[in-house]
């Protein structure tokens, strides 16, 4: 393919520069370019280009990326049902059983489910609205979920506080959370990760606040909220940090930028 | 224990695979679904006893069709897409002079314009060896010949080189 009168093409270059050449072709290319300057320039070219692209690939996207806590806390749960949904699905039958009996068994099991499923309904309707005291969002439902924005951007902004959720986005908090419908005025579905703080009008970031709640109440995060935000904007702090840290665990967050253990504004008796 | 070899996967590969996701018209948001379904369904057929020879291979071809069959089901076009046309009025800038930093802007949107206005497969390609996929697993992503991997490469390469003014 090769001769020193003629020249490389880019695309024998790039196969080159790539390492995709066979020993005997990349040999050949090897004592081409020993003898070319015109296509070891060419090369050099090539291998700008790639770097070029690669470097402004890596600065325009990976600052963006939001941190991997929540993301990878999800796939945990998510993985962690699976393994117990497929743990406790119906075995396969062996060989040696015959088809009757496995019918037989199966009715029975059936209807031992039915009979359970009746007894224990009233308590199974009871029982979100007795478990349900929302202080901290679940990490599987509610992760947190971060815009593409950057500092300078978020700080420019000066109106972007917690907006109204939309009422169907909220009845699908409600929902993912088991609330039920007559229980909604008890809570409030906040965003996790603030707007003022990048944070997505997404459902990854909404969960049901409980309004119950008379110690790390909304006041008490809002609070925290705003707080953060005048790090972020002042430079004290990295945006990326305080979005992890407000939505791995908010009231870690308050403690530790606050220096205290219980919330010093938004107390109710 | 399979749960954590896919944990690990994830976090080795989950900011490679954004990065490649990019090049698709989809939010952050739906980028990171894909990833999850994908990882999702590489425990299931792990659980199921397959094995993979090349995992990450088979992690950026999972991604790849899913991400096409997401768009092709939310009917995004590409003037509302996310981080491919999102990054492009966020660009960082570590030029010293004001003048530097003018030159260093106005290259990389010509950049991004240029990778935008390609042909999808020219830029998956791109994205995928930006990503250190060899060229072989290149086209076993995007299931074209290994020829047409080289060609779209050259033609990306070319295209951006003359975009950076060479």
């Amino acid at each position: 393919m090769l001769s020193e009168e003629s020249h490389l093409s880019d695309q024998e270059l790039l196969l080159a520069v790539d390492g995709e050449l066979s020993p005997r072709e990349a040999g050949q290319v090897e004592s081409h370019l020993a003898a070319c300057w015109t296509c070891r320039v060419r090369r050099q070219e090539i291998e700008t280009t790639i770097g070029e692209f690669v470097r402004f690939q890596r600065q325009n996207f990976d600052s963006r990326i939001p941190p991997s806590d929540g993301p990878r806390a999800l796939l945990k749960a998510q993985l962690a049902q699976q393994a117990e949904v497929q743990s406790t699905s119906w075995p396969r039958w062996p060989h040696s059983v015959s088809w009757r009996f496995g019918w037989a068994v199966m009715a029975a099991v059936l209807v031992v489910v039915a009979v359970t499923s009746f007894i224990f309904r009233g308590y199974l309707e009871r029982r979100p609205a007795d478990f349900m005291a929302v202080t901290v969002p679940n990490p599987s439902l509610t992760p947190g979920a971060t815009v593409l924005v950057s500092q300078t951007e978020l700080c420019r902004e000066t109106g972007a506080n917690n907006k109204a959720v939309p009422v169907a986005l909220q009845r699908r908090v409600f929902d993912e959370y088991g609330i039920r419908p007559a229980e909604p005025r008890a809570y409030e579905v906040d965003y996790l990760i603030t707007p003022a703080l990048g944070g997505a009008d997404d459902i990854h970031n909404l969960w049901p606040q409980s309004s119950s709640a008379t110690v790390w109440n909304a006041q008490v995060k809002d609070a925290l909220e705003g707080h953060l935000r005048n790090l972020v904007c002042e430079g004290d702090l990295d945006l990326a940090t305080a979005q992890r840290e407000i939505a791995t665990n908010w009231i870690e967050a308050y403690k530790k930028y606050f220096h205290t253990d219980r919330p010093v504004t938004g107390l109710r008796d | 224990m399979v749960e954590e070899k896919v944990i690990g996967l994830f976090d080795e590969l989950r900011i490679p695979l954004l990065r490649y996701l990019a090049g698709f018209p989809l939010t952050l948001q739906d980028s990171e679904d894909v990833i999850q379904e994908v990882f999702l369904a590489l425990f299931q057929s792990l659980r199921c006893g397959k094995s993979h020879q090349n995992v990450r291979g088979w992690l950026f071809r999972a991604a790849h069709n899913l991400a096409l069959k997401k768009h092709l089901r939310s009917r995004k076009n590409i003037e509302n897409a996310g981080p491919l046309m999102a990054v492009e009025e966020r660009v960082a800038d570590p030029a010293p002079s004001p003048e530097d930093q003018f030159a260093f802007h106005q290259v990389q949107k010509r950049l991004m314009s240029v990778v935008r206005a390609m042909p999808e497969q020219n830029r998956w390609c791109l994205y995928l060896r930006a990503e250190g996929l060899r060229y072989r697993e290149i086209a076993e992503v995007l299931d074209i010949s290994l020829g047409s991997v080289a060609l779209y490469l050259e033609r990306s390469l070319a295209h951006i080189a003359r975009a950076a003014g060479r």
